[in-house]
C-alpha cells in the first residue's frame, strides 16, 4: 500500500475515531461519528471542487492542496500534461523540419490518395507546376494540372513510366513526371524540371542530322568527279590511288546515310502496330541480298512462316540485314551462320548466330556504341561503317524489344532478339488448326 | 477552397456522379489545352504534320462534349438538382460548349499552320502569333484552374485579361495590312495570319466566357455584358 493512501486512511480512522470518543463523552457516540464523518466528507468535497476549477482556469498557483493524497494527485497530473505538452512540443518541431527540408528539395513531390486527391505538397512543386501547397489540398491533381498524358500515367499505377509535360507555370519548361507508391495506398508525384536535359539531347541531334545533310552535297561532287575521272585516267600509274579514291567515298557516303538514318530513328516515335511483318520473308529476302555482295560462309535459315510481328516493315528489314552482314563479316568462309525466326513462350525470338571469332566479354556492353570498334588497330576495308548495331538498338527499342549478345572468343556470337508478347502475332494455318483440335 | 461543399449530399451516389461530372469537364478543359498549344508549336515550328494531327484530333473534344452533355441531361433529370448543384451543371453545360469550340478553333489554327508551313517563312516565325497563342493558352489555363478551384478572383482576372488580348490581335491584324501593302504577293500568306490571329482572339473570348461562368457558379451572380471594373468595388 503507497505511503500516500496509508496516511490518508489512517488519518480518517484517527478522525473519525477522535469524532466518536467525544460523542461518548456526552453519551452520544453515534452523532459524535456522524459529525466527524460530515466534516471529512465536506472538506474532500472542497478539495475536489477546487481542483477542478484549477484545471477549469488553469491557475495551479490558487489550488491549495496540503499534504497527502491530493499532493500526489496533483503532482502526477502536473507531471503527466507538461510531459504530454513537451512531446507536442517536439513533433510540431519535427513536423516544421520535414517540411523545410520537403520544401528545400528542388524536385516538385505531390503526396495523392487513392483518388488522385492532393494530400500534401512541396514548395518546388508550387514553382514548377503552379500547385498551391495549402489551397490546393483535397483537389484532384489531374485536375489542375490537366494534361492528358498525365492523367493517363496515373491510372496506369505504373511506377517505371515517366512522361516530360509543359510546365504550366514558365512557359516552355518541360516537366518529367513520375508516380511511385508511397505508404499504405498513397502514391507520390515527382516532377522534375528536365529543360536543360531536353534542350541539349534536341541539340546534339539536331548537329548530327545537320552535319550529315551539309557533308552530303560536297562528297556527292567529289565521287561524282571522281567516277568521270576513273573512266580514263590521264596517267596509268594514277588508276590505282582513283579507284580507292572512289571507294573510301563510297564508304563516306554509306557512313552519312547511316547517321542520317540514325538520327531520323532517334527523333521518330515508336513503331505503328498496325503493319503486319512478315519476317521469314524478309530473312530470305535480306539473306540473299547479304549473299549477293561476295563470298560468305553457309547461311542455315530456320523461320516460322506463321509468326508475324506488328511493326515497321523497313525497319525490321534493317536489324536483319545488320545482324546477318555483322555475322557474315566475322565469320570464315569454312563457317556457318544460323539465322533463326520461332516464338519462345509468348513472345517471339529472332536470333543470328555465327561460328566466326567472337567477342571478349568486356567489349559486349559497348557493341551498341556508335563507332566502336573492338580492335582498333584492324583495318576498316571489311566494308562495316560502325553504326550498324546502333540501329539495330534503336529500331529495337522502338519496337519495345530486348537485344541480348552470347559470345565465347574463338567459337562463335549470338545475337539475340526477344520482342515482346503483344507485338508478336501467331497466324494459325489450317494444319495447325487441326492439329490443336486432335490435341 | 471550396470544393467540399460541392459533395455535401446524403446520397453517396449523387455526389460521385457530380464529382466524376466535374473531373470529366476537368479532362476535357486538359485535351483542349493540349490541342491548342499543339496547334501553336505547329505554327511557330512550320511543323505541317503536327499542324494536321491536331485537326485529325479534334473528333475526341467532340465525343467528350457530347457524353458530357448527355451526362448533364440525365442528372437533372434524375436528381432535379436544386440551389448550387443547378449552377454547376447549368455552368458545366455552357462551359463544355465554349471548350469545344476552343476546340474548333485550334482546328483551324492546325490548318492554317499546315498551309502556312509550305509558304514562305518570316525570319521571326511569327513571333507576334507565338506571344498572342501563349497568352491566350495562359488564359484558358487560368480559366480552368479557376473553374477547379472555384476561384472568384482568378475568374475576374481572366475575365479582364481579354482586353489585353483584344489590343494585341489589333496590332497584329495592323501590321499584316501594312506587310500586305508593302508586297502584294505576300496578301496570301498574311491573309493565314490574320485568321489565325482571329483564332486566337476567339479563344480568348471563350475562356472569357468559362471564367464568368465560375463566377455564376460561386456566388450565382451573372456578371456577362457589364462593365468589368464594377465588380472590383463589391466583391461579394
Amino acid at each position: 500500500m503507497p505511503e500516500s493512501w496509508r496516511k490518508l486512511l489512517v488519518g480518517l480512522t484517527l478522525f473519525l475515531g477522535a469524532g466518536m470518543a467525544i460523542g461518548w463523552l456526552y453519551d452520544r457516540p453515534e452523532t459524535g461519528l456522524l459529525i466527524a464523518a460530515l466534516i471529512a466528507l465536506a472538506w474532500q468535497v472542497r478539495q475536489l471542487l477546487a481542483f477542478d476549477r484549477a484545471l477549469r482556469t488553469r491557475n495551479f498557483e490558487a489550488f491549495r492542496y496540503g499534504d497527502g493524497i491530493w499532493e500526489q494527485i496533483f503532482a502526477r497530473f502536473v507531471f503527466h500534461s507538461e510531459r504530454s505538452l513537451r512531446h507536442k512540443r517536439r513533433y510540431r518541431e519535427l513536423l516544421r523540419e520535414i517540411r523545410k527540408s520537403t520544401d528545400a528539395m528542388p524536385d516538385g513531390a505531390v503526396v495523392i490518395d487513392t483518388n488522385n486527391e492532393i494530400v500534401m505538397s512541396n514548395r518546388a512543386a508550387k514553382q514548377l507546376a503552379g500547385l498551391r501547397p495549402k489551397k490546393d489540398r483535397g483537389q484532384r491533381v489531374d485536375n489542375i494540372l490537366r494534361d492528358p498524358g498525365l492523367t493517363a500515367l496515373l491510372q496506369s499505377g505504373d511506377s517505371e513510366a515517366s512522361i516530360e509535360i509543359a510546365s504550366p507555370v514558365r512557359v516552355g519548361d518541360w516537366l518529367n513526371c513520375r508516380v511511385v507508391p508511397y505508404g499504405a495506398d498513397q502514391k507520390m508525384l515527382l516532377l522534375r524540371d528536365v529543360t536543360d536535359r531536353l534542350r541539349l539531347n534536341k541539340m546534339r541531334r539536331d548537329f548530327v542530322a545537320n552535319a550529315s545533310h551539309e557533308l552530303r552535297s560536297p562528297l556527292t561532287v567529289i565521287s561524282g568527279y571522281l567516277d568521270s575521272i576513273a573512266e580514263e585516267p590521264e596517267f596509268e600509274e594514277w588508276r590505282m590511288p582513283i579507284a580507292q579514291m572512289q571507294s573510301q567515298a563510297q564508304r563516306m557516303q554509306q557512313i552519312i546515310a547511316e547517321l542520317m538514318e540514325l538520327s531520323r530513328l532517334e527523333s521518330a516515335g515508336r513503331a505503328g502496330t498496325r503493319d503486319v511483318v512478315d519476317v521469314a520473308g524478309l530473312i530470305a529476302s535480306s539473306v540473299k541480298a547479304v549473299q549477293s555482295r561476295g563470298t560468305t560462309p553457309a547461311i542455315h535459315v530456320e523461320a516460322d512462316r506463321r509468326l508475324k510481328i506488328r511493326g515497321n516493315g523497313t525497319q525490321i528489314e534493317s536489324v536483319i540485314t545488320n545482324l546477318v552482314s555483322n555475322a557474315a563479316r566475322h565469320t570464315p568462309e569454312d563457317g556457318s551462320i544460323t539465322v533463326r525466326w520461332e516464338a519462345s513462350g509468348k513472345s517471339g525470338l529472332l536470333s543470328v548466330e555465327d561460328t566466326g571469332e567472337g567477342i571478349a566479354a568486356e567489349h559486349i556492353p559497348r557493341l551498341t556504341e556508335r563507332f566502336f570498334r573492338v580492335d582498333r588497330g584492324r583495318s576498316r576495308d571489311d566494308g562495316g561503317v560502325g553504326l550498324g548495331l546502333a540501329i539495330v538498338k534503336h529500331i529495337l527499342s522502338r519496337h519495345d524489344a530486348n537485344l541480348s549478345i552470347d559470345s565465347t572468343p574463338g567459337v562463335g556470337s549470338a545475337f539475340r532478339c526477344e520482342f515482346p508478347k503483344d507485338r508478336v502475332e501467331l497466324e494459325e494455318t489450317a494444319e495447325a488448326a487441326l492439329k490443336s483440335a486432335e490435341g | 477552397m471550396e470544393a467540399s461543399h460541392l459533395t455535401d449530399h446524403i446520397s453517396r451516389r449523387y455526389n460521385k456522379d457530380i464529382e466524376d461530372l466535374r473531373n470529366s469537364v476537368m479532362t476535357m478543359g486538359g485535351l483542349v489545352e493540349d490541342q491548342l498549344s499543339r496547334a501553336i508549336a505547329a505554327i511557330v515550328s512550320g511543323d505541317s504534320e503536327l499542324g494536321l494531327k491536331v485537326a485529325s484530333d479534334d473528333y475526341k473534344v467532340n465525343n467528350l462534349e457530347v457524353n458530357i452533355d448527355e451526362e448533364c441531361s440525365r442528372i437533372l433529370a434524375t436528381r432535379s438538382p436544386a440551389a448550387s448543384d443547378l449552377r454547376l451543371i447549368v455552368a458545366i453545360i455552357k462551359t463544355i460548349t465554349d471548350l469545344e469550340r476552343i476546340g474548333d478553333e485550334a482546328e483551324k489554327i492546325g490548318y492554317l499552320a499546315s498551309q502556312l508551313a509550305a509558304m514562305d517563312r518570316p525570319s521571326d516565325s511569327y513571333r507576334e502569333l507565338k506571344y498572342l497563342g501563349n497568352h491566350v493558352s495562359q488564359m484558358l489555363r487560368a480559366a480552368m484552374n479557376a473553374f477547379a478551384r472555384l476561384d472568384v478572383e482568378a475568374s475576374l482576372e481572366v475575365v479582364k485579361e481579354d482586353d489585353r488580348v483584344d489590343e494585341e490581335y489589333d496590332a497584329i491584324t495592323r501590321q499584316c495590312i501594312t506587310f500586305m501593302m508593302e508586297d502584294p504577293r505576300s496578301i496570301r500568306r498574311f491573309m493565314n495570319v490574320t485568321w489565325a490571329a482571329r483564332s486566337l482572339e476567339r479563344i480568348g473570348d471563350h475562356a472569357k466566357n468559362i471564367g464568368e461562368y465560375v463566377i455564376y457558379m460561386v456566388q450565382g451572380r451573372d456578371i456577362r455584358h457589364t462593365e468589368t471594373s464594377d465588380h472590383f468595388e463589391s466583391p461579394a
